[in-house]
Formats: C-alpha cells, sequence, structure tokens
C-alpha cells in the first residue's frame, strides 16, 4: 500500500475508534455511578457485616444456643431471627417474621458452607463457617416464603429448605419472652 | 529508533486479496453502519439493565 | 506445520471428546430435575454427575482446546516451528493423566464436590493432584508460548508480533497469574486436609484465594474466541480488521482488569465487608471496556466487507455477508449470545443487585450462555478453521457445519433464557430433586421442560459437531492453502513496545493485584478466620 492512502485510513481509524471509546467510557461511567447512587442513597448493600464466630462452639451457649434461636422481639422492639444452617436442615425450620417493619436475620453454620435467599425478595446470603451472616431487610407482603438452602452442602443440599412466614400485625404476636413461632395452618 | 523494515519476503499466510481502491471507496463510509449496529445493542443491554432495576429488583424490597 | 499436527489434534481430541461426555450427562442432569425426571437417580449419582460435567466443560473441555490452539497459532502466525516440543508432549501426557486421575476419583463417589470444591467440603487427593497436573501441563504451554514470542521478536527486531500470538501470549500470561489464587488455595490449604495433615481449614481464605482466579479463568476461556473474531473473522469474511491497535489493547485491557475483580464472585459472603466489595465492584466496569471496544471494530470489519461485496445503506452490508460461511456464522450467533450474556453478567456485578440472583438458576443459566453459547460456539468455528490445516483436508460440505452451528445456538437460547426467568422466581442451585409437590417449584415445572428441551438440541449439536470432524479425517478434498489470518486495515510496519510486549503490564497487574487483594488476603493471614472442620466426601 502507498503511502498516502495508508496515512488517510490511519487517520479515519484512530479518529473512530477514539470517538467510539470516548462513547464506552462515558458508558462505564454511567454504570459506575448507578451503582454508588443505589448504595449511597437507597442504602443497599450486599450484605457485609464482617462477624466472626467459631463453628466449633456456637451451639454450646451464646447467640446460637438451641434455645435462643427463631424470632426474637427485643425490649425496644427490634426484631432479630436467628437461625442455624446444618447439614442438612435448618433450625428453626418456619421462621416467623412481620409484615412491614424492619427485620435483621442472622444465620451460623456450625460445619460446612451453605447459603439462604427469601423468594420474592433480595434476601440472599452466603453462610460461611467462621461468620455470622447478617440480612436487614423489610417484607412488604404477608404470606408463605420459601427459604432453600442455595449452596452446595452435600448430598442432602437438595432437601434443605425452611419456610418463613411473613404474618400481618395481627398474627405477629411474642409471647412472654418476646419469641414468636410460626402460626398453625 | 528502530528503521522501518521493508515488508518481509513472500509470507502465504499474509497476502492481501483486496483491491486497494476499493477498499479506500467502503473507507468513506465504514463504520457508519457498525456504530449504529453497536451502539444500537448497547443501548437496548442499557435499557435492559436498567428496567430489570427499576421493576425487578427495586419492588422487591431493601436489603443491607 | 508437520510436527505440530499431532499436538494439536491429540489437545483438540481430548478437549472434545470430554465435551460430548460431559454433554450427555448436562442432558440427564436436565432430566431429573424436571418433571419428567424427578425422582430418578439418587443425589449421589446427580452430584456425581455434576462434578463431572463441571470438571469437563469448565477444565478439560477449556484448557486442552486453549493449549491446542496456541501451539496452532505458535507456529502458524509466527511462521516459524515451536520451540520445546518434548516437553509439550510431556506436559500432554501429564495433563491426560491427571484428567483421568481426576475422572476416576468422581466415579468412584469420592470427589462429589462439584467443580468448585468449596471447602471444608473435601474430596479425595487423587481428585485435586489430578487437577493440578492438568494446570502444571498448561503452565508448560505458557512457558513454550513466551519462549515462542521472545524467539521470534529476537529473529525480527522492530517488528510488531502478529496479532494473533499477541492475543495468545497475554492469555498465556493471564492464565499464569490467576491460576495463582487457586493454586495457593490447594496446595496450601485443600490438600494437606485432603491428606489428614490438618483437621480444620480457613473457610474464610480458601473462598477468597478461590475467587482471585474465579474471574480471570472465564476470561482464559473468552480469549481465544476474541483472538478468532480479530484474526481470523475479517479473513474469513473477505474484508480486512478494522484496527489491529484496538486488538492488542483489547487483549492488554482483558490481562490488566479481569483479574483484581474475583472478589464480585464474593458479595454474599460474609468474610469481607463493604469497602473491598466496592473497590472490586467499580474495577469489575473497567473490564467491561474491552467487550465494548470489540462490538464496535469487529462489526466495522465486518462493515468493510459486507460493502465490498455490493452491500449498500446502513445495515445493507450485514445480509451482504458470506454467511454461508461457519467462521462468519458462528461468529453472528456469538454476537447474539454476547448480548444476553453480557446483559446477565452486568446484573450479577452490580454490588447491591447481585442479592436477586446470587446462587439461582440465573447465575447457572448466565455462564451456560456466555462460556457454553458466545465461547464454545467460537471454539466450533476456530476447530473448523484449523482442522483443516492441521489434516490437510477440507470440509466437503459446509451445510452439516452450519445445521450444527444453529442447532447449538437455538438450543443454548431456548435452554438458557428460561432458566434464566426461572432464577428470578428463586429456583436455586445445584438441586438433585425438586419437590414439585410445593406449589411455588410445581409453578416452574413447565419452564424446566423448555429448558430440558433446549439441552437435547444441544445433545444433538455436539454430536453432529464430532461427526464433522470425524468426516473430515476421511474426506478427499485438499485443504485450502490461501491466508488464514486478517490483515488489518492499516497493517502496522512499527508498535510502541507496549503494545508489542508485557513488561509495562505485567508491572500494573501485580500493583492492582497487591492493592485488591493485598488486604483481603492478608487479613487472613494477621488473623485467621475461626477454622471449620473438615468434612470428607469420600
Amino acid at each position: 500500500m502507498t503511502d498516502q492512502p495508508r496515512e488517510t485510513h490511519e487517520r479515519w481509524v484512530l479518529g473512530t475508534e477514539l470517538t467510539w471509546a470516548f462513547g464506552v467510557g462515558v458508558l462505564v461511567a454511567a454504570t459506575i455511578s448507578i451503582i454508588v447512587f443505589t448504595a449511597l442513597t437507597l442504602n443497599i448493600n450486599p450484605p457485609s457485616n464482617v462477624e466472626r464466630i467459631d463453628p466449633k462452639t456456637l451451639h454450646l451457649s451464646g447467640e446460637f444456643s438451641e434455645q435462643n434461636l427463631g424470632t426474637l422481639v427485643a425490649a425496644d422492639g427490634t426484631v432479630t431471627a436467628r437461625i442455624i444452617a446444618t447439614q442438612f436442615a435448618f433450625v428453626p425450620h418456619c421462621i416467623a417474621l412481620p409484615r412491614g417493619r424492619p427485620v435483621t436475620l442472622r444465620l451460623a453454620s456450625p460445619d460446612v458452607i451453605h447459603g439462604i435467599l427469601i423468594t420474592g425478595t433480595n434476601v440472599n446470603t452466603m453462610v460461611v463457617p467462621g461468620y455470622v451472616a447478617q440480612v436487614h431487610t423489610e417484607f412488604t407482603k404477608s404470606g408463605e416464603l420459601l427459604m432453600p438452602c442455595h449452596e452446595y452442602c452435600g448430598l442432602g443440599h437438595s432437601e434443605m429448605w425452611a419456610t418463613v412466614q411473613v404474618l400481618s400485625a395481627a398474627e405477629f404476636k411474642p409471647d412472654s419472652d418476646g419469641r414468636v413461632s410460626c402460626a398453625r395452618r | 529508533m528502530p528503521v522501518d523494515q521493508p515488508r518481509p519476503a513472500h509470507n502465504p499466510l499474509e497476502e492481501s486479496d483486496i483491491d486497494e481502491a476499493a477498499l479506500s471507496t467502503v473507507l468513506r463510509t465504514v463504520p457508519l453502519g457498525a456504530a449504529v449496529l453497536a451502539g444500537s445493542a448497547v443501548a437496548l443491554v442499557v435499557l435492559g439493565y436498567l428496567a430489570i432495576y427499576l421493576f425487578v429488583f427495586l419492588p422487591r424490597g431493601i436489603v443491607g | 506445520m508437520r510436527g505440530v499436527d499431532r499436538l494439536c489434534l491429540a489437545h483438540l481430541w481430548l478437549a472434545f471428546a470430554a465435551f460430548v461426555g460431559a454433554a450427555v450427562l448436562g442432558v440427564w442432569q436436565m432430566w431429573v430435575r424436571s418433571p419428567l425426571g424427578a425422582h430418578t437417580g439418587t443425589p449421589g449419582d446427580y452430584y456425581m454427575s455434576v462434578t463431572a460435567h463441571g470438571v469437563a466443560m469448565a477444565y478439560v473441555l477449556s484448557t486442552f482446546f486453549i493449549m491446542g490452539f496456541g501451539y496452532f497459532v505458535a507456529v502458524t502466525a509466527l511462521q516459524r516451528p515451536l520451540p520445546g516440543q518434548g516437553w509439550a508432549w510431556a506436559a500432554f501426557v501429564a495433563g491426560v493423566i491427571g484428567v483421568v486421575m481426576a475422572l476416576v476419583s468422581i466415579a468412584l463417589g469420592k470427589a462429589s464436590v462439584l467443580f468448585t470444591f468449596y471447602p471444608p467440603l473435601t474430596a479425595t487427593p487423587w481428585f485435586y493432584i489430578g487437577l493440578i497436573l492438568v494446570v502444571a501441563a498448561s503452565w508448560v504451554w505458557c512457558v513454550l508460548m513466551f519462549v515462542s514470542m521472545a524467539a521470534w521478536k529476537r529473529k525480527n527486531p522492530g517488528r510488531p508480533v502478529p496479532l494473533a500470538m499477541f492475543g495468545t501470549v497475554a492469555n498465556a500470561l493471564m492464565w499464569l497469574w490467576t491460576t495463582a489464587g487457586v493454586a495457593a488455595e490447594l496446595l496450601y490449604q485443600v490438600v494437606p486436609a485432603a491428606m489428614g495433615f490438618v483437621q480444620t481449614v480457613d473457610v474464610g481464605l480458601s473462598r477468597t484465594l478461590f475467587s482471585w482466579t474465579l474471574h480471570a479463568i472465564v476470561y482464559f476461556w473468552l480469549i481465544p474466541a476474541y483472538i478468532a473474531f480479530y484474526t481470523m473473522l475479517p479473513r474469513a469474511a473477505g474484508g480486512r480488521l478494522y484496527s489491529d491497535t484496538m486488538g492488542r489493547l483489547t487483549f492488554i485491557f482483558f490481562l490488566i482488569y479481569s483479574l483484581p475483580v474475583g472478589l464480585h464472585h464474593l458479595l454474599m459472603d460474609p468474610e469481607h465487608g463493604n469497602g473491598t466489595k466496592f473497590i472490586q465492584v467499580l474495577l469489575t466496569a473497567f473490564v467491561a471496556a474491552p467487550t465494548v471496544l470489540t462490538i464496535f471494530t469487529i462489526p466495522a470489519s465486518l462493515e468493510i466487507a459486507g460493502r465490498l461485496r455490493g452491500g449498500r445503506g446502513v445495515f445493507g452490508w450485514i445480509a451482504a455477508l458470506p454467511w454461508d460461511r461457519p467462521m462468519v456464522l458462528a461468529s453472528g450467533l456469538s454476537f447474539v449470545m454476547l448480548g444476553f450474556g453480557g446483559l446477565g453478567g452486568l446484573i450479577n456485578m452490580a454490588y447491591g443487585m447481585n442479592a436477586m440472583v446470587h446462587n439461582t438458576s440465573w447465575v447457572t443459566a448466565h455462564f451456560h450462555l456466555i462460556y457454553g453459547g458466545t465461547v464454545v460456539i467460537m471454539y466450533f468455528a476456530i476447530a473448523y478453521e484449523i482442522w483443516p490445516r492441521l489434516t490437510g483436508r477440507q470440509h466437503e460440505s459446509f451445510s452439516p457445519l452450519r445445521w450444527q452451528l444453529w442447532l447449538w445456538f437455538v438450543g443454548m437460547m431456548v435452554m438458557t433464557l428460561p432458566w434464566h426467568w426461572l432464577g428470578l422466581q428463586g429456583q436455586w442451585r445445584r438441586v438433585a430433586n425438586f419437590n414439585y409437590d410445593n406449589p411455588i417449584i410445581a409453578s416452574w415445572g413447565p419452564l424446566v421442560i423448555v429448558s430440558l428441551a433446549g439441552g437435547v438440541l444441544l445433545l444433538a449439536s455436539a454430536l453432529l459437531f464430532v461427526r464433522n470432524l470425524v468426516v473430515l479425517h476421511r474426506s478427499v478434498q485438499p485443504a485450502p492453502t490461501g491466508p488464514l489470518y486478517a490483515l488489518a486495515v492499516v497493517p502496522p510496519r512499527h508498535v510502541p513496545a507496549a503494545l508489542n510486549g508485557f513488561g509495562l503490564w505485567n508491572v500494573l497487574v501485580l500493583a492492582s493485584m497487591l492493592m485488591a487483594y493485598g488486604y483481603p488476603i492478608a487479613q487472613f493471614v494477621i488473623a485467621p478466620s475461626p477454622s471449620a472442620i473438615v468434612h470428607r466426601t469420600e
């Protein structure tokens, strides 16, 4: 190829590529902005409460001992559900939570990696042995939702799921200790 | 500064099979079609992303 | 060419043999998950199958295809014999031994830990040693790619490295960097646990080390497809590559941006905080850049070809392209799947929005579409293109090749699009048996059956692919001898050193990995997580 058309082509190619690259730059910046915007204004974050706990002893005493599992309404009105994920069940198997109030879910595993989602919601977290997984949310509709274990945890993984009962204010009645169990249906 | 090397001896895997004049002609229009096609595709992906964000994700509730 | 023919064919046949076996298993898995096959087989059978399917598709098909293609490029693009062929063959043998060890372990039921093998679930050590052998073989390949390029540069001072080799070496370098994570996890944590030297494992550390590998590995799989887009497709279409420089930049951007982002696979994990997750999400936004540059540069290259063939108007050049040629057809179908797969990927990485999809079928659908679809269809196209050069024979007809590619595309879309939807409904992953008595799960049944139908089409396509290659081996038509690689609109005579080598970029990768992964890993060294007990699955 002679040099004259070569230089013309070179300039044209470079110019058009830079124009498109500028557009790409704007797009990348826009994507980042949307993500930053959401995180800051709506406080939407992935579950990131880094809190350690010893999987080998968590069931013996303290927060995740068996009598402390399930939903508890504290004296100040905050609602917390504590759940153990273990091969191959959630304890408790049914969790009662209120509609229209902020709730906190705290999960721990004494054995292998598990994970949960709650169908129809954005509740989703891994449950990694060594750490307490914590999710804050607010349920907008009552009903019965599925909470399966969504990370492979061994041969019984397919059978590992819990039920979440989202109860209206009328049905969500703590007992004298502040505990709430699933309503009989 | 390395000197420009002359084009190497006949390399059968690097022959041009395009008429240079024809190439110059089409390069007056290219990359208009590509820009429209790629731009439309990117626009669709961005719209799809925003739609899922607004109409599927946000209605499911705030999580933190 | 003679010397490497057998070497390349050996790698490619191993890759595709694993591929077909895994495709059969995949259909069985889809069957068992559907209402039609519910309660067929045990969970033990299912998870054995999933482990074999994942290992074969993610580790065997990919690695051996890329090695075989790499040896081909090193010889044909650089026009010189492959250095160290003895080493290459030794590596292949080691790799085969590794594959056999891994597959036998799985078949004996001693390694049902899936291809992600998250500790503390622990398999027999032979499974991991098998995988380590495969990775070691690939590291030998990496070194041979570097040696090849370095030798060519010494013999051709000042000249630009041919783009196909530049991309191959970028890929090899990226592979070395990314396998460091899983190698550390296996050698430091998993194999000692599997052998019984330690009884507990730091799961926070193992998740983090694996995540180091998890993202760039998919770009390792992807880059050969991009090598075909940039260096083979424009020639096959009868045009020119719009910009050689963009090709180089694309491979460089993949090298530097695909590594420090692995934490976006751990967005739902409790062992890392918002800060580190957010930084890596920001970095992930950058790795979209090389793809967005490519979706302009490659259509521009095709537009040249289309207009040279008489296409007019804004879109007329598209119809004018030679769609009867397998490389052109496969690339077009690949780009369509890239659109959907790319959208899925953008949603996965979007920080809080990941909560909507993590560990649901959306994720499974996404990576089947983007890897099984966008990438593997190009593996077919590359195979169809280079097999004649390797065997000296040409395909007698392109029609079965086109049928096979269309079947793959349709099957992949039918399988994965409903699967994405099911993920949004909450269908979760890695389930051997769905309880279709549950009303929520029952509502998913019809779409699961549609996905199954897609899977059956894919199996048909896989079998047709192998048939097409077997037939080629017996063809009487002589192979084409014309040029294989594309010329650029402005063939480069000289490129800056930064676009002709990787010294600078290596330093950048080191710096970015220190910044992105420095603290996330160091925190476990300074203060190990409360450890979990090793849980043997054998």
